[in-house]
Order: structure tokens, then sequence, then C-alpha cells
């Protein structure tokens, strides 16, 4: 292991992996500073980008907008009180309050310092933890995969949306359209209705594009929502006293947004709201929370960045993306050759250890590249969405189109932004649709791996010799009940 | 007890969709679905291919059917606030943009097919100034396609008279 990770650390030292983690780090902060666009939006439309590239210089591409773009959506949630993501609403509670006490850069140097140590934290930890984690899952066998798959599905149904059953609808939708094309047992057709487009299935990106982008892109337009006023940057720059204020907040926070990380399904929105809720319940002054407390800022961003690291575990060993963003890093990891999974440790450790070097890395970057650019992205706020809208389509369909050269996938994109748009309106998730459609073929497959395997004595076979796989099974309902009954008490709270 | 009212929300009609579709697909699953491959009369694989998706529809429909019966019972409906009949025709004249645009790209060739759309979008969005539109309609895609053909290596899309004039100009 150790000269696997001397081995990735070497190849992660690479001029244009810096090069191209520096531009998306750059390319996810000025996403994210737009009011009405997203980090997600920036990674499904730049996403086709990585596949021409070496995956060590395309994955922490993206990794470096990704990380960028939360940061970036704190710059319009502190400056005009306009979330750039559903990461920064906490922030925004604090940050647009010291920004109308005349201490918007203050707000804004915590938020970058306090993303920086969460993140790095919070990597490092992945660094130590991804290889005995790998190790266990290896020992795994059809059953205990399948188990797992199905608590993963079961876990981020109860955990997004506002109505768990709408989410297992829209996983089972998802589910369903994973069927479509060839079957991954016996290779034979299904759904097809006939079409030939349709025999290798439904292509990922259309759809990760369509129902993630599009809808954003339409309800701007649909909205023809145009910027605030900017609030101009202003007071003095952090000092180090009030940085060292901060710092338990901060630590407290970075472990809340790894141990959420690690759990598929509960994401960014989630850890910034329990790291402000925990910073606000340990504070001797929690009346100032709500009211321009630098802590409000300090514990929504460590505890949001924090998540980055850890999601990538469940990616890594299982091949579970945890939230919407790791299920289009899997998109960029499939299309690089890298199939996630434990057999990846065996076969690619060097370059896993790379690309997570690389994390750590563009931390680094994000720091020197946020601390001189934040004047800089704080003008962006009030950039016109006419001249940004048709860009951003342009790269969606182009985007769209040279993964397979394939006009279909054009029609699909079109297809799925619309779907995207009414499951918006009418409330239902996308994402446990996003997420059955990946998990669905490797699932089928367990599945009916396991069902060989059984010899027709389910009961025995499970009792006698896969309790593991049979305790997994037990106990997803009740993991299921007892998470929804937590988020519906964030929420609330 | 409470009488069912179904008013048609967004939330109804993707429920009842979602409904038919999953009975339509378990009755016609055997139409829909190859039989399985034989080797020597016996099936290649332990679990039909029809079964999986099968027990999928059975969720699926009835999850539609208890959340059709529970919204009702509820009374409230979760919806979005309504948009406004002007939102609907913004939201129609860009999904016809972007279907017109899914259309015209291979046939118009990238540039054109982009152009145009870029130049509907941006007066759609209420751009005023001709000179914005026009740079971006056209300086956009041109941009895009040298850094995809170039930089990338990847093919867009491309009328045959304007790939042999850029080739010509790359002294191709």
């Amino acid at each position: 292991m150790l000269d696997q990770f001397a081995e990735g650390f070497g190849m992660a030292l690479r001029f244009d992996t810096f090069l191209m983690m520096s531009l998306g780090l750059f390319g996810g902060m000025l996403v994210g500073a737009l009011p009405g666009f997203t980090t997600l939006m920036a990674m499904a439309i730049l996403l086709p980008i990585s596949f021409f590239l070496d995956p060590i210089v395309g994955i922490p591409f993206l990794l470096g907008i990704y990380k960028g773009g939360i940061f970036g959506g704190s710059i319009p949630a502190i400056l005009i009180s306009m979330p750039g993501t559903g990461a920064a609403v906490a922030t925004s509670r604090d940050g647009y309050k010291l920004t109308q006490q005349g201490k918007s850069r203050k707000a804004l140097d915590m938020a970058l310092f306090a993303s920086v140590f969460g993140d790095t934290s919070s990597d490092i930890f992945t660094i130590l933890m991804i290889f005995p984690i790998a190790f266990l899952v290896m020992q795994f066998g059809p059953p205990e995969l399948f188990a797992v798959l199905l608590l993963s599905l079961v876990i981020i149904a109860a955990t997004s949306g506002s109505n768990p059953m709408k989410s297992l609808v829209m996983m089972m939708l998802g589910l369903w359209l994973s069927f479509i094309g060839t079957d991954p047992l016996g290779g034979v057709e299904r759904f097809t209705f006939g079409l030939f487009d349709l025999k290798s299935g439904i292509p990922l990106l259309p759809m990760l594009i369509g129902v993630f982008a599009i809808p954003e892109i339409a309800s701007v337009v649909m909205r023809n929502e145009r910027a605030k006023q900017l609030a101009a940057l202003m007071g003095e720059r952090l000092s180090r006293a009030e940085f060292r204020r901060c710092v338990r907040t901060i630590c407290r926070s970075t472990v809340i947004g790894t141990a959420i990380g690690i759990v598929p399904g509960l994401g960014q929105v989630v850890a910034a709201m329990m790291g402000y809720s925990a910073a606000k319940n340990a504070s001797d002054h929690p009346e100032t929370f709500g009211e321009g407390e630098l802590e409000g800022v300090a514990a929504a961003e460590a505890a949001n960045n924090a998540v980055n690291g850890p999601t990538m575990v469940p990616l890594l060993t299982l091949g579970i993306p945890g939230d919407n963003v790791t299920a289009i890093l899997l998109g960029a990891f499939v299309a690089q050759g890298l199939r996630p999974g434990p057999q990846l440790f065996s076969d690619q450790g060097a370059t896993v250890f790379a690309i997570l070097v690389a994390m750590v890395f563009a931390n680094l970057l994000f720091l020197v590249i946020g601390y001189l650019s934040i004047p800089f992205f704080s003008r962006l706020v009030t950039i016109k969405v006419s001249i940004l809208i048709p860009i951003v389509i342009m790269f969606a369909f182009a985007g769209a189109y040279v993964f397979r050269s394939d006009s279909v996938d054009l029609l699909m994109l079109v297809v799925f932004g619309l779907f995207g748009i009414i499951a918006r309106i009418a409330k239902f998730d996308v994402m446990p649709m996003v997420m059955g459609f990946i998990l669905g073929p490797p699932m089928e497959y367990a599945f009916g791996q396991t069902v060989a395997m059984t010899n027709g004595d389910a009961f025995g076979f499970f009792l006698g010799e896969r309790w593991g796989a049979l305790g997994i099974l037990l106990a997803i309902p009740v993991i299921g009940f007892l998470l929804w009954r937590r988020m519906r008490a964030v929420a609330a709270g | 007890m409470k009488k069912f009212t179904f008013r048609p929300t967004p939330e109804i009609v993707v429920l009842v969709v979602l409904l038919v579709v999953s009975l339509l697909g378990l009755l016609f699953i055997d139409a829909l679905v190859a039989p399985p491959k034989l080797l020597f009369g016996r099936s290649l694989t332990a679990v039909a291919p029809s079964l999986f998706p099968s027990i999928i529809f059975v969720g699926l429909a009835l999850l539609c059917a208890v959340l059709l019966v529970l919204l009702n019972l509820q009374g409230g409906h979760e919806h979005e606030a309504s948009l406004t009949p002007h939102e609907w025709r913004r939201g129609v004249v860009f999904f016809g943009t972007m279907t017109l645009y899914a259309l015209t790209m291979e046939p118009f060739g990238f540039l054109i097919s982009t152009a145009l759309a870029v130049a509907l979008l941006t007066w759609q969005m209420g751009n005023q100034s001709w000179i914005q539109t026009v740079l971006l309609a056209f300086g956009g895609p041109i941009l895009l396609y040298l850094a995809a053909t170039r930089l990338l290596a990847v093919s867009l899309p491309e009328l045959n008279v304007i790939e042999l004039a850029y080739a010509r100009l790359l002294g191709g």
C-alpha cells in the first residue's frame, strides 16, 4: 500500500494536473459565484472535457470545479444573500448580516479559510481510511454487494427530497430506465421497442446534463432572473485573532462534515446545517448566530467542504455515488476505464492515490486562487444572464454530442431536461432516479449471482452462509426509517 | 370517509403517468423483454431477464397507487408555487429552441445551428444590444468549435463546405 501511495504521489506531481486543477478551481468559483448557476451544472457540462484528458488530469479537473464551486457559492450568499449552491444557505444567514455591517471581506476570508481547512482535513482522512475500507469490501461476495447496494438506494431515498415515498418512486423509475438496452446477465434485449439507438441503453451523459443542468437553466429563463445590485466588497481582512477564535468551531464542523460525507445521500446541505446548529449549541453566545457571527460562517463552510473527501469512499470502494456530484464523477471514472469498486484498488491503486493526493494539492491551490481572486469573483454576481445562458446551453449541447457523436443524444438531453423541469415543478427529486439508473445494472447482476448461489434455498443459504448480508438486508428498513426521521428533524430545525 | 377528488396537479399527473406506465409494462412484459437464451433447452441464467423489471414494475405501481391515495387523504398537494402564464410561455419557447437546436445540429452543422440557437436565446433573455448578440452568436460557436476540434481533438458535426474551408485555412 505504501508503494502504491509513493507511486501515486509521484504521479500527481504533474504540471498539467496542476494546471487543469487550477482551471477547474477557477471555473468552479466562477460558476458558483454566478447567482442561479450551480457547481452541479458546471460539472455536468464540463464533464466531457475530462474524457479527453488523462485520468490523473481529467478527474482532478472535475474535483477542482467541485471544490471551487462550493466556495464560489458562498460569494453571492455573503454579498447579496443569494446562495449560489444549496450548501451555502447556512453561510448566508450570518454572511449577509456581516456584509450589511460592512464586514463582507472578513466573511469571505473566513469562508475561504474554513473551507480549505475542512476540505484538507477530510481529504487526509479519506487517504488514510480508503484502503482499509477497500480491503474490507474485497471480502464481499454478490449477496453482500447486493445488500449494500440496496441499502445505499434506501439511504438515498430516505434522505433526499421531502417525501421518501416520492424518492422511492423516482429510484424505481431510475432502475427501470437502467433496464433499457441489454440485460447484464443473459445479454437479451429489453424495452428497446425495436429502436436501434436504444440497444446500448440510455447514455449517462445526456441524462446527467439533462436532469441536473437544464432545469437550472430553464428555471432562470422562465423566471427571467436578473442579478441583484452588487454590495461592494467592504471592510478589513480577517485577523489572526478572529480566525483563532473560530478554530474549535472549524474543527467540530470538519468532524461533522467528514462523518456525513461517508454516508451516501446526505451531502453538503445537511452537513452545513448540522455544523451550523452544533456551533450555535456549543456557543457561549448563541443569540449572535444569525446576526452576523463569524463563527456561523466558519461552521457552515468547514462542514460543507469537509464532505468532499469522504464522499469518495463509497464511490471508489463500492462504486456507490453518495450524491449527484459524485454521480458525475462516477461517469468520469467509468469513461476513463476506471470502474470504481474493490478491484480498482488492486488494479489501479497508484492511480487512485494520485487522484486523492491531487485533491489535497487542489486545496492548497484553492487557498491561493481564492485569496487572490475574491475581489474579481465578487464582481461576477452582476454579470448579465442574457450572455451566460446561451453560452451554457452551447456547452451543454456540444458536451452531450461529443462523447458518442450521435445526434440522438441531443434529443435525449432535451427529453431529460424537460423531465427534470416537470419533476422540479411536481417536487420530485431527480437524484434518486440517477442513483437508481447508475446502481441498477450492478444490483441486478449481484441479484442474479446471489439467486444462482442459493440453489433454490435462499433461507438456508443466508442463515447458514451469509449472515452478514442477511444482517444488512434486515437492517435496511430500520436504517431507512431512522434516517428519514433524522432528516425531518434537521429540516424542521 | 373522505371522497376521492383528483385535481390534476403536476405531482398527481406524474404519479398517474408512472402508474399507467408500470401497469402497461407489467401487462406487456413478455413483448417488451426478449426470451432468455437457451442451451440444450435450459436457460443460461438463473434469473429470467424479465424478473427484476417485473419486481420494479410491481413496486413502482404499488408506490404510485399508495402515494395517490395518501395525497388525497392528506388533502394537500406538494408542488411549487404555480408558474404564471408568462413563465409557461417562456418555458415553451426555451424548450422549443432547444428542440430546434437538437434537430438542426446534424443537418445544418454545429456553427450554423449554434449561431441560430444562441441568437434566439439571447433575444429571449431580453438582450437589446445587437452587437452583443452578433458577437455571441458568431464568436461563441467559432471559439468552441476551434477549442473542441483543435485542443480536444473531438469532432462536432459540420457542413462539408465549412469543414473544407476550415481545413484549407489550417493548411489541410
